[in-house]
């Protein structure tokens, strides 16, 4: 073996996925000023003079979550799915794959299904979402979130969110779906502990309301 | 004699349901705390490697970084035998090297992008069988077979078996590596605040954690408490404590903040526990009227770089305890690899055998010209078999009534044909497998406590997590069952060392049977001191007393007291405690029969499971509802480990392909077919009113009733899973050239 290969060099761990941080990096500041076109403010990092990738900016957007206004600071680059969880406390939305493959992060973008986790929070500004939070009127719950419970259509619950949102997305376009566009429209969403004939069957009841 | 119940064996929603649909459910993943940092582990990119020289220089000096741990840092700690808190020989692609808390998980990262490590790049070896050659690089000190030699099991006299064997059939088989993939990843934030230590985890065992930790860092265990509210599945991945609960509460120690490490996706499919592949050869042999006379079995278990424990252990069970044979030896080896550490998933390692077993037993049914469900009737192991090598009997047995009635239900006369016999290119087949387990049993410790508050409100403290599978609501069954009271009475704690007590692990299917005894101890001892107050005011004895809906009566009258007035005589709160012990010389097993029809594509190689009858023994249900719910589920991951899931692993590189959920192919909503739960209740004179355990058993069934299927519907055996598209079409190919 010949010694290049032999001693490792400062390969990370890392390398070997693609990290946000490590695209922005490599793609530059170009494409970041493209996607925060409409933004009306860009600022620069204050975050304790930290070396900060280059290509990052910070904007202020205006999100509109669950009927609430927030106007904040977020980075060019941080997902809707980081910023509902960590910076405003809607933790009701999951992060689970994380790449757009599972649907934990389901939340209604402007009338429509999104992952949350493949939007960038810029992307969002000026829009209008709701999360599994917005859907209960108090403590009374929402008859999608009322079917879910009486029919046991979930286990650990931790993909519920997503499939509860993805559900009101389809019940929105189509409110009385047959199994087979059920699970068409459910087909984004990945529930591990495999409670999917207990999901078809509460979403079934709710169809044939 | 058919026992009246108020509550159990309805169907009942789960407890907390609420919280889990509105989103509030607090997960660890949810644990923001103020002044909180985040924790970042340095992984090795290479499977098998030495540390020679860390340089954090770089990363130390990045503002926000507070604290950067390497192997020199951590030697002290007592951990897994084999396996260091931090590493200086990376073992797998994936070993923790060193540890970084910074004020944000931005900074965590680049930090850890900073940190050069200098490697030396080791030979690696990912097969197990190859590991086991002399010339293999060796990856532990005292060689790659761990133990050095295998488990062996004996029965009787292996060669007279065989001798007396009309029929003798040998083959080989392969079992997968699987992930967990839980929805929720490791995560955990610990707390060093006031001189304790508070971790919120995602485990399926607050208390493991508790000890683990307590013992690495050397606190006593009054000063470490950890809670898991809630949690994003298991499946065995979280069972105890693990190196990551333990870095976090040593970087809080020495920054006296908060911190969180919460694994990435492509973390968890590396640096958390997975099944373990494995590969079998079998030699069974039976008499010509389809008696088993003989079996003997050999399994490589792949453990990867460290030794969770000896999986081939696990393995072999089911092999010496589904069938009665007077004859059997089976030998296991436990190897490492630079793998990913091999755990538990969804049972100790019975999955991994019951598909080679039940395909085998399939094999041999057909060469003995019998009906697959008849040669399993004629040699599944009895109510008396239990034990075969100590002589112990089963408690209970229902595992007759799960293959007729399963059969019966899923019409299989009617259905079997000869294999291959499917005429067209949707080819439909029909298989069956079925299991035991000593899943599903009562371990120790069992244990629970119950608290009737003045109100005639009971409050149950419980060790089991809620993995899912509505633990919660089977304590408030059992508690309301046993104290008469309604179920809404019962409020339900559970997963909190400081206030619950050790029931073990939500593993091995136990909680039902395990912290189900204890909570119906400690509520009968509860109502124990209750009558006793109330003969006192009825001026009668305690046991002619009984609670109904909360009013105490003297036994049969329709006049009583309630039971708020009783207790307002008690000179404290009602506090009942309960100890649950295993029965001694018994042998406590869950049984399950699977149906399953399937359509292959031989143009596409598609499989397209039509439909899945999954009969079990659970003793009794407790809650319907959650009992269809976990056997549907279990059986959908079955068929996953049956026909999709494979962790990849590159063999010139030694790296995974596929740590993500897209590649990584999991059961989807689409792949779900028709299954219908059969509950058969053999009562167990130990289980808390005749229950068992269920989470387990259904995962093991379905892969080899599905690869019998296929046999059934193309006329070619598949002796590896998952049994990808590709191998049906290079299986069918084969057979046709």
């Amino acid at each position: 073996m010949e010694e290049k290969e032999k001693r490792g060099e400062n390969l990370n761990f890392a390398s070997f996925k693609v990290t946000r941080r490590g695209f922005l990096k490599g793609i530059g500041t170009g494409a970041i000023s493209t996607a925060v076109t409409g933004i009306p403010v860009l600022v620069p990092s204050e975050a304790e003079g930290a070396r900060i990738v280059k290509g990052v900016r910070e904007a202020m957007v205006r999100l509109n979550v669950n009927g609430v206004d927030y106007r904040l600071k977020v980075k060019s680059h941080w997902t809707l799915l980081d910023v509902l969880r960590k910076k405003l406390g809607f933790t009701g939305t999951k992060k689970f794959c994380d790449r757009g493959s599972c649907g934990a992060c389901t939340v209604i973008m402007e009338g429509k299904a999104i992952y949350a986790c493949s939007r960038l929070a810029i992307e969002a500004d000026n829009k209008k979402i709701v999360t599994v939070e917005g859907l209960a009127d108090g403590e009374n719950p929402h008859p999608i979130q009322q079917a879910f419970m009486e029919n046991d259509g979930f286990q650990c619950g931790y993909c519920t969110p997503g499939f509860i949102m993805a559900t009101k997305a389809i019940l929105d376009k189509n409110p009385h779906p047959d199994e087979a566009e059920i699970k068409e429209g459910l087909a984004g969403n990945i529930c591990r502990c495999s409670a999917y004939p207990k999901i078809i069957q509460s979403v079934l009841a709710l169809a044939k309301r | 004699m058919e026992q009246k119940f108020n509550v159990v064996g309805k169907r009942l929603p789960k407890v907390d349901a609420w919280e889990r649909v509105s989103g509030k459910a607090r997960y660890a993943s949810d644990v923001y705390l103020p002044g909180m940092l985040y924790g970042k582990i340095l992984r090795s990119p290479y499977p098998h490697a030495r540390i020679i020289n860390i340089d954090i220089s770089k990363a130390k000096a990045l503002p926000g970084v507070k604290a950067i741990i390497t192997p020199k840092d951590t030697p002290t700690f007592r951990w897994h035998k084999d396996m260091p808190i931090l590493t200086d020989v990376a073992r797998f692609q994936g070993d923790d090297i060193a540890a970084v808390v910074a004020v944000d998980e931005e900074r965590a990262a680049e930090a850890i992008e900073l940190i050069k490590v200098e490697y030396e790049v080791l030979p690696f070896v990912l097969d197990p069988e190859e590991a086991m050659k002399p010339e293999a690089p060796k990856i532990h000190p005292e060689g790659n077979i761990i133990g050095g030699k295998p488990q062996v099991l004996k029965r009787g006299d292996i060669e007279k078996g065989f001798q007396e064997a009309e029929v003798i059939l040998e083959n080989t088989y392969r079992t997968s590596l699987l992930q967990h993939v839980t929805s929720e990843p490791r995560v955990c934030v610990a707390y060093w605040e006031g001189g304790r230590l508070t971790i919120w985890d995602s485990t399926q065992y607050t208390f493991g954690v508790q000890s683990g930790v307590a013992k690495a860092l050397k606190l006593p265990m009054s000063k470490v408490r950890v809670i898991c509210e809630f949690m994003g599945g298991g499946f065995g991945d979280k069972t105890t404590s693990e190196r990551y609960n333990v870095l976090a509460a040593f970087l809080s120690m020495k920054t006296g903040r908060p911190v969180r490490i919460e694994f990435d996706r492509a973390e968890n499919f590396l640096a958390a526990h997975h099944r373990y592949p494995t590969v079998w050869y079998l030699k069974y042999g039976a008499k010509k009227d389809g008696t088993l006379v003989a079996i003997y079995a050999k399994v490589i278990a792949d453990m990867g770089g460290y030794a969770h424990f000896a999986g081939a252990g696990g393995n072999l069970e089911t092999i010496k305890s589904v069938y009665r044979c007077p004859n059997l030896m089976a030998e296991g080896f436990s190897v490492y690899t630079n793998k990913p550490e091999g755990g538990f998933m969804r049972c100790v390692g019975h999955p991994q055998a019951q598909y080679p077993q039940e395909v085998h037993m399939d094999m041999l049914a057909e060469r003995l010209g019998m009906d697959p469900v008849e040669f399993r009737l004629k040699n599944f192991a009895r109510l008396e078999d239990g034990d075969q090598d100590r002589k112990f009997p089963f408690t209970s047995n229902g595992l007759e009534d799960c293959i007729k009635r399963g059969a019966e239900l899923f019409r299989w006369q009617e259905k079997w044909r000869r294999p291959g016999s499917s005429p067209g290119p949707l080819k439909r087949g029909v298989g069956m497998a079925i299991h035991a387990c000593r899943h599903g049993a009562m371990t120790e410790p069992s244990s629970g406590m119950v608290r009737v508050n003045a109100d005639g409100t009971v409050n149950v403290l419980t060790g089991t997590s809620d993995i899912g599978g509505g633990q919660k609501r089977t304590m408030a069954i059992i508690a309301a069952e046993e104290l008469g009271v309604p179920v809404d009475a019962v409020y339900v704690t559970a997963a909190d060392t400081e206030v619950t007590t050790d029931t073990g692990g939500t593993t091995g299917s136990r909680q039902t049977m395990t912290g189900g005894t204890g909570v119906r101890l400690a509520a009968a001892d509860a109502k124990r001191q209750i009558l006793k107050i109330a003969a006192q005011e009825l001026k009668t004895e305690p046991d002619k007393l009984e609670i109904k809906n909360s009013i105490v009566y003297p036994i049969g009258a329709d006049k009583g007291i309630p039971l708020v007035d009783v207790l307002k005589k008690a000179p404290a709160t009602i506090v009942g405690r309960g100890i649950g012990r295993v029965p001694k010389n018994k042998v406590i097993h869950s049984f399950a029969a699977h149906f399953v029809e399937v359509e292959v594509d031989v143009t596409t190689g598609q499989v397209r499971i039509l439909r899945l009858v999954a009969a079990h023994d659970v003793g009794r249900a407790i809650n319907l509802q959650s009992l269809e719910n976990q056997i549907e589920g279990g059986a959908i991951q079955g068929m996953g480990f049956g026909l999709l899931e494979e962790q990849l692993f590159d063999g010139k590189t030694g790296l995974c392909l596929n740590p993500n959920v897209l590649d990584y192919k999991l059961m989807t909503i689409k792949d779900v077919p028709e299954i219908k739960p059969l509950i058969v209740e053999s009562n167990d004179p130990y289980g808390p009113f005749g229950a068992k355990g269920v989470g387990e058993p259904p995962y093991s069934v379905p892969a080899p009733a599905i690869a019998n299927a296929i046999y059934n519907a193309t006329g070619v055996r598949f002796n590896k899973i998952p049994i990808s598209v590709r191998a049906i079409l290079e299986g069918l190919k084969t057979k046709k050239g």
